[in-house]
Order: C-alpha cells, then sequence, then structure tokens
C-alpha cells in the first residue's frame, strides 16, 4: 500500500473499521485526499466509489484541506434561539466566509455544527475545539483577531 | 410454514419469505413500484407501493413488508391511493427533465415534433407525413398558415432561433401527400355528420374515417375548406394549387360533402339526428365584429373583405385608400390583400403598440415590407361618408395599467380627435359564432359543452372556433380529433380512457441557459435557422402568388440537425411516467426546486441523467450484486443525494456496456443515448 | 471551622467552555498540599465555573461563576463568602437527584473513587443473580427507554436474552443527536463508569458477547473518559461476566443525525452508509452483521446500577404508574438558570421551566421537548406532567430530553422552520417522504419566513406534514414533521400573520423588520456607526434599511438602548 498511508495498519481491515480508518487519516492529514480514498479502497478491498459514498454521507469528513483554526460554529437548539445565525451573519462580515469554506489565506476555514453540547452557554462556537461561549459580536471580533495575531 | 391473510377483503395465502408485494401480483392485484427488482436486494426507496394495515392504519412498503397472519391489508383504497399519488407527485416535484419536447407539448395538437423533425433529418419525409398526419390531417395547409406554436417553444431559441420546424411539415406534404395512403379501415357502419367543412369538421372527418366511420360534411359554401378558403388569403395558401389537392384526399378516403347546405336553412338537426349516430356542429366564427362607434355600418367587416375577395377569385375591384382598424392576423391579411388589388395607400390603426399587437411579427414585418402603414395608439370614435370619401375620426390613445389579459390598457387622450379620410375602412376587431337554432350556446354566443368534452346533447357534437373561440387552424384539427375521439368511445360504446398525460418540464427557455439543457445528441448543428426563400416585393406588392417556396430536401434535413432532441430518452418507458399517469399526478402540484442539471454522456453509449434519478439505488446494487463490478455508488444524503461513478470520472474502462442498469433503472437517470 | 480537604473543579465541557481549566491550573499552583481533583458536571451550567471545597467534616462549600483571577481562588482557599454558591431553593425542592448522584461528585477517571461511592454494587449483585432475575429486576423497575421511544427497557431485553446465537450485540446509542441536549455528554463525562457498569450488567443479562459505545465525535472529553473506564474495568477484570469474557469497543460516530435510528446506527457501525432499513426484521433479530442485537441509550443505562443495587421495586417508587424512575433534561433558552436537571416522571412542565429554570411567567410563551422531532407546548399546558403519556396528547414528546424555553420574542414559525432546516439536510436521502417532503415543507417556511407565503403553503403543509408522519421510512421522518404540526396547532396566528400582514410579532424575521434609531435617545456618540460592518448608518444616524443585514451589531453596540428592531412600515 501507498507507504504515505501505511499508519492505516494500525486499525483492523474488516470492512466495519472503515469509519475508524477514514477518521483517521482525517485526524491526520486533516482531510480526506482522492488518493487517501485511493489507499483507504485498497487497504480495506472495496470499491473507491463506495468509499466515496461513505465519506460524503458523514458531515465529519472533509474533501478539501481546512484551514488553520478551524472554527465550527454552533447551531444547535439552544444556540439558535440565542442567536446563532446573527453569529454566522458576524463571522460572514469579519472573515467573508461561508460554511464549508477556507479563506484565501488558509487561515480559517468555517463549518456549523449541529451542538456542540453547551446549550447552556449559547450562542456557542469552537476554534480548533475549544469552545467559546455566550458569544457577543465584540467578543467574536477580538477573538477572531487574536488567532489572527498568533 | 404458509400464512393466510386478508388483501382488500379477499383471504390470501403467503408463503414464507412472500412479502405483501409478491403475494398482491400473485393474487392480480396490480401495485406500482419504481424501486422494486427482483434481481437485487430490496432498496425500500420509493414507497408508491405502500399499502395499508387495516386494523393500525399505518402504511407498509409492500416491496419489503411481509404479511402477519389474519392481518387485514388495503392495497386499493382511495387513502392508500393517495398516499401513492403523495409520493409519486414529490418524486415529481424534484425531477428535471422533458417527459416530451417542448414544441410536442406546446402543438395544440400535441403533433410528434421532435420524431417528425428526426425522420426529416434521417431524409425519410414519408416517414415524417406519417407521424404528422397521426395528429395534423391538413399538413399542406398547416405547413403554410400556422403560427407555430412550436417553434416559439423551441429551446433553441435559447441559444439563436429556433428550429424552421413547420417547413418539415410542409416539405413532407408536398412531395408526399399527393401519393400516400393510410390503411384505411374498414367501415363499420356507423354514420356521423358534421356541419361545416373548415379545418375542424375536416379534422373530426378525417380521424373518424380513421376509426372505421363514414362522415358526411355538409357546408353551406359551394366549396370546402371553410377560412382556409374563404378567409386565409391565396398568398399565404394557394386554393387551387395547394388546398384542392389535399381536400382531394378526403374524397378519396370516403368522406363524403354535400355542399349549400345550410343548418336551420335547407338542413335540419332532427333529419340529421334520424340518420346519423352523432353530429358535429364545426360552423366556425364568421360574424366579424364592428367598431362601436357611430357610422359603424360604412365600414367593411375584415372577415367579409377576406371572403369577398375569395369569392372573386382574387379579382375584386382596388380598394383606393384604406385603413383596417385592429391589430391581430385578420387585420394583417385585410392590409396585404388590399395591397394586393392595387391599393397604393394601405394603413393599420391599432389603439396599443406594436408590442401588443396580436399578429405574428412576420405577419407585421411583411405587411411592412409591402408598404403598409402603421399608426398605433389610435381608436376610431367616428365614421363619416363626405362626398364619394368616408372621413374616420381619431382619438389619440395612451397606455394605463395591464388589464385583465396582462397587456396595458388604452386611454383616451381628451381632446386629441383628429380626422383621417379614405376610401374604404375595414373594421378587423374579431369574429364570433353564429350558433344555428337549436343547439346549445353559451352567454358568450359560443357552443356549449360540459368542461373537457366535445358533447353538446345526446349525439350532438361540436370542435373548432364554434366550441373555442376564433382561434388557429391548428387548434381547430385538435378540436375536431378531440369530438372525433370522443364520438368513437361514445357510438362503439367505449371505456373511457383517462388521458392524463405527464409532462414534467425544465421549464419555458426564456427561463434557461444554453447550461440547462442536455445534449443527448452528439454535434447538433450550431448552423443558423434555414429562411424560407420568398417570390419578389414586386410580385408580392402586384399578385396573391404565393410569397414563399417550400424549401428543399437538403436544406429541411439539415435543419433538423439543429434539433437538440429535448424529450426524454425513457419517455415511453419510464415507470415514474407511468404510474404518475395512471394516479391523476401533476407535476406542478407540489412546488419547489428541482435536481439541478447534471448529466454525462462520456459514455459512448449510456447516458446518465442525474435530473431524472430517483435515488433507489438499484442500478448501484445492480452493478454490484448482478454484475458484480460496484462501478456506481450512492453519494452525500437528502435532497443532494445522487448515483455517481468513482471521482466522478465516468463509467470506468471496465463497464461491459451491459446495459443491465439501464434496465434496472425505473427512469430516464440511466439509459442508451440513441433514442429508440 | 473545619478545613478543605479536597478541592474539586468542574471540569465537564460545559466549564471548560467558560474557563474551568485556567482556575484548576491556578488552584493547583496556589492550594498547597491540597488536592485539587477535576470533576463533571453538578447541572449549574448558568454558574460555570465551579468549584467545590470539600471539609474535612464531609460538609462542603460551593463557589459559582469563579473567575481565573489570583483573588477569587485565594477567597475560595480561605472559604470566604464572597461568591458562594446556593442551590436556589425552588430547585432542591422539586428535582429528584438518583442517576446524577455522582455527577460532579467523584472524579470521572478514579475507578477508586467510583467504587468508594458504591459504584459496581449493583453489577455486583447481578452477577449473584440468575440473568434472567436481573432482566425481571428492570422488568420490576418498570424503566423504559430514555433514548425517546420510551419502550419498556425490562421487555427488550427479555428479546435479546431469548436469542439463541454464536454472538449477541449491545449497543449503547451515545450520539446525542438532538441539537439542544447534551443529557448524555454529562453523564458520560462525569461518571462513565456508570454507564459503563449499568452496559454490563445488560450484558449479563442478556448473554451479550459484544458491546458497543456509539458515541459522536463532537464529544471528545466523553471518549477520553470511557476509554479510560474501559481500561479501568478490563484491569480489574469487571468484564469477566460469569462464564466469559465481553469486548467493549467505543466506536466514534461521523455526523449523522439519522444513525441515532437503530437500524442506520448498525450499519454505521458495520463502516457503511448510516441508511436505515426496513423493520422487521429488527435487530434483536438480526442486527449488528445479522447477530442478535439490542440497542439502549446512555441514560437507560445510567439507569441499570441503581435498579440493581437498590432492586426494581425501590426504584419504582419514583415516578408515576406509567413512567417511572426520574427524567435527566438539558433546559436551556430563554430561563435563568439553564442546565442540566434531574426530575421524577410527573413533576410539571411549569415546575421544570419557571421553579427549577427561573423562566420569566410574564414572557414564556412555549417550551420546545423532544428536539427536532418533537414538539412545542405553549404555557396554557404547562400543568401538564411529564412523562410518556402525556406529552405524546399535546403532540409533543418526552424525547431525549432537550427542553428548550421560548420566550415571546422568538418566531414561532422561525423555530418550526430551524427545526426543519435540521431535519431536512440530515435525511438520509433514501425513502421519497423524507427526502423530498422535508425538502418541501422546509422550503415552504423558508418562504413564509422570508415574507413570500401563501395560503396555498398553509394548506400545503397542512396535508403533507401528517402524509410524511406515515409514509416515512424512519423515526426521523416519522417525526420530522411534528415541530410544524405542533406550531401549527397552536401558534397557527404566527403563520397567518407572517403570510397576511407580513408581520413577524417576535420581530424575528429578518425580512419583515428593519432596525431603528430612536433620536430623542440618541446621543449622537457615533459607537453604532463604527460598529455597523456594511456602513448602512449615516451621519444623521439615519439606517438605511436596504444596506443593513439585521445583525444587530448597532443595537448591541448602543449604549443608550436607542435602536431597535420595529415592524417594517411601522415608524417609532
Amino acid at each position: 500500500m501507498d507507504n504515505a498511508y501505511s499508519y492505516l495498519e494500525s486499525v483492523g481491515k474488516e470492512p466495519s473499521n472503515l469509519i475508524k480508518g477514514l477518521q483517521l487519516i482525517q485526524s491526520t492529514e486533516g482531510y480526506v485526499s482522492d488518493d487517501a480514498i485511493r489507499a483507504v479502497a485498497k487497504y480495506f478491498s472495496l470499491p473507491e466509489v463506495e468509499i466515496e459514498g461513505v465519506l460524503s454521507f458523514y458531515a465529519q469528513f472533509k474533501r478539501v484541506k481546512p484551514g488553520k483554526y478551524k472554527i465550527a460554529l454552533c447551531d444547535g437548539t439552544a444556540c439558535h434561539i440565542k442567536g446563532s445565525p446573527l453569529v454566522h451573519e458576524w463571522v460572514r462580515q469579519e472573515l467573508n466566509l461561508s460554511p464549508g469554506e477556507t479563506s484565501a489565506d488558509g487561515l480559517f476555514s468555517l463549518e456549523t455544527v449541529a451542538c456542540l453540547g453547551c446549550c447552556s452557554l449559547a450562542p456557542v462556537m469552537s476554534i480548533n475545539g475549544r469552545a467559546y461561549a455566550k458569544l457577543t459580536r465584540k467578543g467574536l471580533v477580538k477573538i477572531i483577531k487574536e488567532y489572527q495575531a498568533k | 410454514m404458509s400464512i393466510e391473510f386478508i388483501l382488500d377483503g379477499k383471504k390470501v395465502t403467503a408463503e414464507p419469505g412472500q412479502t405483501i408485494l409478491d403475494v398482491a401480483r400473485a393474487n392480480g392485484i396490480s401495485i406500482p413500484t419504481l424501486c422494486r427488482d427482483e434481481k437485487v436486494s430490496r432498496t425500500t426507496s420509493c414507497f408508491v407501493c405502500v399499502v395499508r394495515d387495516v386494523k393500525s392504519g399505518k402504511f407498509l412498503p409492500s416491496c419489503s413488508a411481509c404479511p402477519a397472519p389474519n392481518q387485514e391489508i388495503d392495497a386499493s383504497g382511495e387513502t392508500v391511493r393517495e398516499m401513492r399519488r403523495t409520493a409519486l407527485n414529490l418524486l415529481l416535484s424534484e425531477h428535471t427533465g422533458d417527459c416530451e419536447a417542448p414544441c410536442t407539448v406546446a402543438c395544440p395538437a400535441h403533433a410528434s415534433v421532435e420524431e417528425y423533425v428526426k425522420a426529416g433529418r434521417d431524409g425519410d419525409f414519408l416517414k415524417s407525413l406519417q407521424i404528422i398526419k397521426k395528429r395534423i390531417p391538413l399538413p399542406m395547409s398547416i405547413g403554410r398558415v400556422c403560427p407555430r406554436f412550436c417553434e416559439k417553444n423551441c429551446r433553441r431559441n435559447v441559444y439563436g432561433k429556433p428550429v424552421a420546424i413547420n417547413e418539415f411539415k410542409r416539405l413532407a406534404a408536398d412531395l408526399y401527400y399527393d401519393t400516400y395512403m393510410e390503411d384505411l379501415p374498414a367501415l363499420t357502419g356507423k354514420k356521423v355528420a358534421i356541419v361545416g367543412g373548415g379545418p375542424a369538421g375536416l379534422s373530426a372527418s378525417y380521424y373518424l374515417r380513421m376509426a372505421g366511420v363514414e362522415p358526411t360534411v355538409f357546408d353551406a359554401m359551394p366549396k370546402a375548406g371553410g377560412m382556409l378558403r374563404y378567409g386565409i388569403p391565396e398568398y399565404r395558401l394557394p386554393k387551387e394549387r395547394i388546398l384542392d389537392r389535399e381536400l382531394k384526399h378526403y374524397t378519396q378516403i370516403g368522406v363524403k360533402f354535400e355542399f349549400g347546405k345550410k343548418l336551420g336553412d335547407n338542413l335540419s338537426l332532427d333529419e340529421l339526428q334520424k340518420n346519423f349516430d352523432a353530429v358535429v356542429i364545426a360552423v366556425g366564427c364568421w360574424k366579424g365584429s364592428g367598431m362601436h362607434c357611430p357610422g359603424d355600418e360604412l365600414s367593411t367587416i375584415g372577415i367579409d373583405f377576406l371572403r369577398q375577395a375569395s369569392e372573386s377569385g382574387y379579382q375584386a375591384k382596388n380598394p383606393g385608400k384604406v385603413i383596417v382598424v385592429g391589430g391581430g392576423n385578420t387585420a394583417m391579411d385585410c392590409v396585404r390583400t388590399s395591397v394586393r388589388l392595387g391599393s397604393s395607400d394601405v394603413s393599420c390603426f391599432y389603439r396599443r403598440t406594436e408590442a401588443e399587437m396580436p399578429a405574428e411579427k412576420l405577419e407585421i414585418a411583411e405587411a411592412r415590407e409591402e408598404g403598409v402603414k402603421f399608426t398605433f395608439l389610435v381608436a376610431p370614435v367616428k365614421l363619416e361618408k363626405r362626398g364619394d370619401k368616408l372621413v374616420l375620426t381619431c382619438r389619440k390613445m395612451e397606455l394605463g395599467e395591464p388589464d385583465a389579459s396582462g397587456r396595458r390598457k388604452p386611454v383616451e387622450i381628451p381632446g386629441s380627435d383628429y380626422e383621417v379620410e379614405a376610401d374604404t375602412v375595414i373594421a378587423a376587431i374579431g369574429q364570433k359564432s353564429v350558433i344555428p337554432a337549436g343547439i346549445p350556446a353559451n352567454r358568450f354566443g359560443y357552443a356549449d359543452a360540459q368542461p373537457g368534452t366535445a358533447k353538446l346533447a345526446d349525439k350532438i357534437y361540436a370542435a373548432g372556433d364554434c366550441l373555442s373561440g376564433a382561434a388557429t387552424v391548428v387548434e381547430a384539427v385538435a378540436g375536431g380529433r378531440f369530438a372525433a375521439e370522443e364520438i368513437e368511445r361514445d357510438i362503439y360504446g367505449m371505456d373511457v380512457e383517462i388521458d392524463n398525460p405527464i409532462y414534467v418540464s425544465r421549464g419555458k427557455w426564456q427561463h434557461l441557459k444554453k447550461s440547462d439543457l442536455v445534449f443527448v445528441r452528439d454535434n447538433v448543428s450550431e448552423a443558423e435557422r434555414a429562411e424560407l426563400k420568398m417570390i419578389s416585393l414586386d410580385e408580392r406588392k402586384t399578385t396573391f402568388k404565393e410569397t414563399t417556396f417550400t424549401m428543399d430536401k437538403e436544406t429541411v434535413s439539415a435543419e433538423g440537425e439543429r434539433c437538440i432532441g429535448c424529450s426524454c430518452t425513457d419517455k415511453t418507458e419510464c415507470k415514474l411516467r407511468k404510474h404518475a399517469a395512471e394516479y391523476g399526478c401533476d407535476p406542478e402540484k407540489i412546488k419547489g426546486a428541482r435536481l439541478p442539471v447534471s448529466y454525462d454522456t462520456r459514455h459512448p453509449l449510456i447516458i446518465q441523467d442525474r435530473g431524472k434519478c430517483i435515488k433507489c439505488g438499484v442500478c448501484v446494487k445492480t452493478c454490484a450484486e448482478v454484475i458484480n463490478r460496484n462501478l456506481l455508488g450512492i453519494k452525500k444524503r437528502g435532497f443532494n443525494t445522487f448515483i455517481g461513478t468513482a471521482f466522478d470520472q465516468g463509467f470506468a474502462g471496465n463497464c461491459s456496456d451491459c446495459g443491465a442498469c439501464i434496465e434496472a433503472c425505473p427512469t430516464g437517470a440511466l439509459d442508451w443515448r440513441n433514442k429508440k | 471551622m473545619s478545613t478543605i480537604k479536597t478541592l474539586r473543579v468542574g471540569v465537564a465541557s460545559c466549564g471548560i467552555a467558560s474557563g474551568a481549566e485556567d482556575v484548576m491550573a491556578l488552584l493547583k499552583a496556589r492550594a498547597n498540599s491540597i488536592p485539587v481533583v477535576g470533576v463533571g458536571c453538578l447541572g449549574y451550567c448558568y454558574a460555570e465555573p465551579m468549584v467545590e471545597a470539600v471539609l474535612e467534616d464531609g460538609s462542603s462549600v460551593i463557589y459559582g461563576n469563579v473567575e481565573a483571577t489570583e483573588k477569587s481562588v485565594d477567597n475560595i482557599l480561605a472559604l470566604g463568602e464572597a461568591g458562594r454558591f446556593e442551590v436556589p431553593p425552588e430547585r432542591k425542592k422539586r428535582e429528584k437527584i438518583m442517576v446524577l448522584a455522582l455527577a460532579g461528585r467523584v472524579d470521572p477517571v478514579d475507578f477508586d473513587d467510583y467504587v468508594a461511592h458504591k459504584g459496581y454494587d449493583g453489577l455486583k449483585r447481578a452477577l449473584a443473580m440468575a440473568p434472567e432475575a436481573v432482566v425481571n429486576e428492570v422488568l420490576t423497575s418498570g424503566l423504559r427507554g430514555r433514548g425517546g421511544g420510551g419502550f419498556p427497557t425490562g421487555r427488550k431485553w427479555s428479546f435479546l436474552a431469548a436469542k439463541k446465537a454464536e454472538e449477541k450485540i449491545l449497543i449503547c446509542n451515545a450520539d446525542e443527536g438532538d441539537p439542544g441536549a447534551f443529557m448524555d455528554r454529562s453523564l458520560m463525562e462525569s461518571v462513565p463508569h456508570q454507564v459503563l457498569e449499568g452496559m454490563l450488567i445488560a450484558a449479563y443479562a442478556t448473554g451479550a458477547t459484544k458491546l458497543f459505545i456509539y458515541c459522536r465525535a463532537e464529544y471528545p472529553l466523553a471518549i477520553k473518559h470511557l476509554k479510560i473506564a474501559i481500561q479501568q474495568i478490563c484491569d480489574h477484570k469487571l468484564n469477566h461476566l460469569g462464564d466469559r469474557d465481553v469486548e467493549i469497543v467505543i466506536k466514534e460516530g461521523a455526523g449523522a443525525f439519522v444513525c441515532g435510528e437503530e437500524t442506520a446506527l448498525i450499519a454505521s457501525l458495520e463502516g457503511q452508509r448510516g441508511t436505515p432499513r426496513f423493520r422487521p426484521p429488527f435487530p434483536t433479530d438480526s442486527g449488528y452483521k445479522g447477530y442478535p442485537t439490542m440497542i439502549n441509550n446512555v441514560e437507560t443505562y445510567g439507569n441499570v446500577p441503581l435498579i440493581l443495587r437498590d432492586g426494581g421495586a425501590e426504584y419504582a417508587k419514583v415516578g408515576t404508574e406509567g413512567s417511572k424512575g426520574t427524567k435527566l433534561f438539558a433546559l436551556a433558552g430563554d430561563l435563568k438558570y439553564p442546565g442540566l436537571v434531574e426530575v421524577p416522571m410527573g413533576i410539571t412542565l411549569g415546575e421544570i421551566v419557571f421553579d427549577i429554570g427561573g423562566a420569566d411567567r410574564t414572557k414564556v410563551k412555549a417550551v420546545q421537548t423532544g428536539g427536532p422531532s418533537g414538539g412545542c407546548i405553549p404555557v396554557e399546558n404547562f400543568d401538564v406532567p411529564v412523562d410518556y403519556d402525556s406529552l405524546k396528547t399535546l403532540g409533543a414528546i418526552m424525547g431525549s430530553g432537550g427542553m428548550i424555553v421560548i420566550n415571546n420574542d422568538r418566531c414561532m414559525v422561525e423555530t418550526a422552520r430551524y427545526f426543519l432546516d435540521f431535519t431536512h439536510r440530515e435525511s438520509c436521502g433514501k425513502c421519497t417522504f423524507c427526502r423530498v417532503g422535508m425538502t418541501r415543507m422546509y422550503e415552504t417556511l423558508e418562504r413564509i419566513t422570508k415574507g413570500q407565503g401563501t395560503e396555498e403553503d398553509l394548506d400545503f403543509l397542512a396535508d403533507i406534514a401528517p402524509k410524511i408522519k406515515a409514509g416515512a421510512l424512519c423515526g426521523l421522518g416519522q417525526t420530522a414533521p411534528n415541530p410544524v404540526l405542533a406550531t401549527l396547532r397552536y401558534f397557527r396566528h404566527e403563520y397567518e400573520e407572517h403570510i397576511r400582514e407580513h408581520k413577524c410579532r417576535a420581530l424575528q424575521c429578518n425580512a419583515m423588520v428593519k432596525l431603528q434609531i430612536d433620536h430623542d435617545k440618541c446621543v449622537k456618540c457615533g459607537l453604532c456607526v463604527r460598529s455597523c460592518p456594511v456602513q448602512a448608518i449615516n451621519a444623521d444616524f439615519e439606517i438605511d434599511p436596504a444596506k443593513c443585514t439585521r445583525c444587530n451589531s448597532c443595537l448591541d453596540a448602543c449604549p443608550k438602548k436607542a435602536i431597535y428592531r420595529v415592524h417594517n412600515g411601522d415608524e417609532k
């Protein structure tokens, strides 16, 4: 198999581990490339088109390289009620990003997630897994500026 | 061990593993399904096969649900049918395709335009004529005078001019009309009387004869043709050279004619009812409207003017200075006839602007070429005779708010009156029908049929302008066939088949871009539209010679290469379309975004058109489970689900072109590229 | 006065999001020899970060909203009066802590700590009984599935127990997919052993050989704690159930709501697209790889150790006739005390929302239960008892326990639109009714919230919704129209206002709302002008509605509260 993906060996070869294998690729590479799909298909002895089918079914998997900082906007019920649509608008205004996009400088990528599970602190977002609670426009701009300055 | 359960009130037996669908089929109960294919494992996707468990009221997909002992299943009731109808309507609401080509749908007669154009493209104009005559029994005339609903809806309008469709009819008829004879069915002894020998009556007679009926056409005039002979001028439709030739065929197939017979005059309805199995009223619209202003009686009615010109053999006297009031096709016929009768000063007065004129654009342009002057935003107020001249008082108008027709309403400008002098003032405002006494008429003065039928009373039917109001020849022909079919059903006592053809459409070309079109055919010609060659302008102005020449075979065949071939490759076999028709579905019932246009013609033989995919995944399973190739897969989810190939690179080299996926596909989402 | 024995810091996700890790680091630096332990969630999310000082005498002092400053930390170390947290008395009176008894009180990853708090007593007692007796104990308890369906847990167990197969599979559904729900996360993060103990008891009772936990990947802390706990179980050989060792595997979900549906979850476990299939066969007959399979949710398993420890009859003393025990609710939305609560079945909605949640009685108009599959219950019906059957009669469901309180300034049409936006995107795409039907419903609601709705749209929604419920293949489609049906039932007037008057009474639907400055209050400070990202406010402090995106930036920036949302056409 392609040496670049030899770390797949840590996952059992049975097809039921396919999602686990893809999660491993994604956590290592940040996304799942065409080459990775070919490697996974070979490893699990499954058709490439089936790998694509599984990948594209689950929201977790990314097919393009994400930004350095992955912003996840929570659009769970509590966040929505507490104004997450406004947070979306603010992020759009600050970074000119829509969900699913990565900024031209490769710094930020944006996605919306169903729920981060911090409903009582709504509205919430996370950047590279770190949660930011009770967002206001001012607070959001400050957070983004901090990441830009890093 | 087999079990017993109740299906549509009947006790039936199910073997182990049998689904409700299996048992229903074994017992002759028809349940529609799109996604069940015995060759592969179940997909349980379309839910068109739902049945109802009577006790719980729950709906079950019969393709997957096995019956329980003594379960009571409703497979045919109205609630079940409504669920199936909803499932089908939902699928239709996302379906992106054209069940039929828009030209065919637009044609009032629903002539199979794409097919007769294809035959012509292939050089087989006899086949073309045969296809045309299934719906248009007057192809020589209509090939000349049709306002071309088909071309106005041709998708080539998206980029350039439409295919010159009408020329296929004209050429095919000119080439083969005289020699082609249909296989005539034997007469059954049934007889139908048709009152009126215009296009509607003729069409009814033709299709009745094709159904084994002996038709007799009664006409008040000395010759047949109606509006074709006495309305449409010679230069558009030559009477002896074309119309007489076309009508000769009617005598040949056994249509009987009796002339000089007028219903209520020298023809009695009672007699007709006594001697015939049915009577068709097709008396047309021959009463012209006046200008409704003082001195109206001094004007000439447009339709009368045209009839007199015809009756005189187009030898009528020079009308002098002519003003024609009106903006429709009759007005254009009047001005252009006036020019040909020798008038050197012909004007058309219309109360709105050129943009609102109902006349064909081409007619307006040709009239202008022939020297006709146009005055817009003017309405007649008064007509007087001063000496041997007529004086028309006109009032200027301006456009106001849109009216019921959507056109902006003309509003008078006070104090703007002025006078114009003329020798002849022709009112070409519109025509009405005169329904003979004893025939049911509605408050608008037209024959009164039940909605959706041609039937007026027992054994009495109507067709054409006298039923629909003044319309076109092709609409009259469609009406004639409609009446003929209804009479056929009635006199032979046939079951009424509910005709509910499904026409899913990508939409009107006005809303489409080239990228919205699907090009199944390679090499759709990018050439300019073929244009009709005309006689000289001088001849046009001084003689009644036909203004255009029939195109030659090469030109028309080449024109056929411009046809995109919009209709679905699977239109005759599509299960979605078939079941939707059976269940009385309507593609417009549920509104919403349709699937994006996305098709793949990289395979030389197979087209994949995602817009038509219902995501049942039977193709995926067929390729995987039956063929063992795994070339297809289901990708994404929800409304964005689609069937794709690996990396969307098309069918890979190891596709054996076996077509099993095509066989399995319930719609045209996967099909052979070459249309049958 | 007693001295501090241990310091517990709530470092579950909510706590971390509020900065608890910084507090904990600071405490460790300044607490000298006092042990500082990271614990789970106490359920008072509104007061995070929280620190509990456990005293030598066994009592404790709790501090809320602790700041990561030396001053605030030293105040705790000195057991100062400032910042002390008291459980609101109304809440104390009404909640019934059973399942969450150890949440926030034990170190989630300290095996001994759990055992010291009677952990694994339930398993021990179960192992001393015959498996059938364990099933009977659960039947006696009256426990019903906490995932939303409410199917009697003991009966489910008996189905699997009756199967003969070389392998039997037990699954814990930890894919808590309802947006607005975090009960399962909290329980797994705070007391992972309790969930695992429940699974082990179930495995023993049913003869299961392989145990899966299907957990959503968005819960990294829960996964981490579970992994540690599983290792500890293996180290202590607790996975040896009488005659066999069982394997416990964590599988991370990959983000698909439909995988809460059991057949979809199984497909996902098998490495496939998470599409449901028609039942029967039911998973207990043919599930994971064709083996008999049983699925329970996290909270259900969380109840099991208590039942086995104290006995089913004792457990059944709590709750109502048809719904036994307690229920966890994740309270969020428009209320003063959002957080996690555990209440006895049969408590009224009003008690939860007003007495425990501290919501404003004058402003609340509804509560949404059961997430996107549930319905809205208007404030008029808040006297209804919370149990499986009562909620159903109101067109709502118990659901997994998300409870969102909705105030008057929220639009119910927009709320319904939100839920359908979610469900139609989460549809797996397999069956017609859900894939196309839900999309059509969503589009219709989108039109109405944009002021483009028609009366026909209302008829369409009323017509199609029950058909989708009746026709869809799985639970997602069968329940997804509920938010629309419930809002149409109780808040039809809001729909009608949107359609007929182009009016959103909550001033939420942007297409019908504009922002306006009250010039009497405005002091022309210019903060709004500077805050506006699209330069929609001119020098005369007028907002250009054509440019304004209704993002509320100016509204938040205004120190005088002089900016309002008003209806299009209204002048203030």
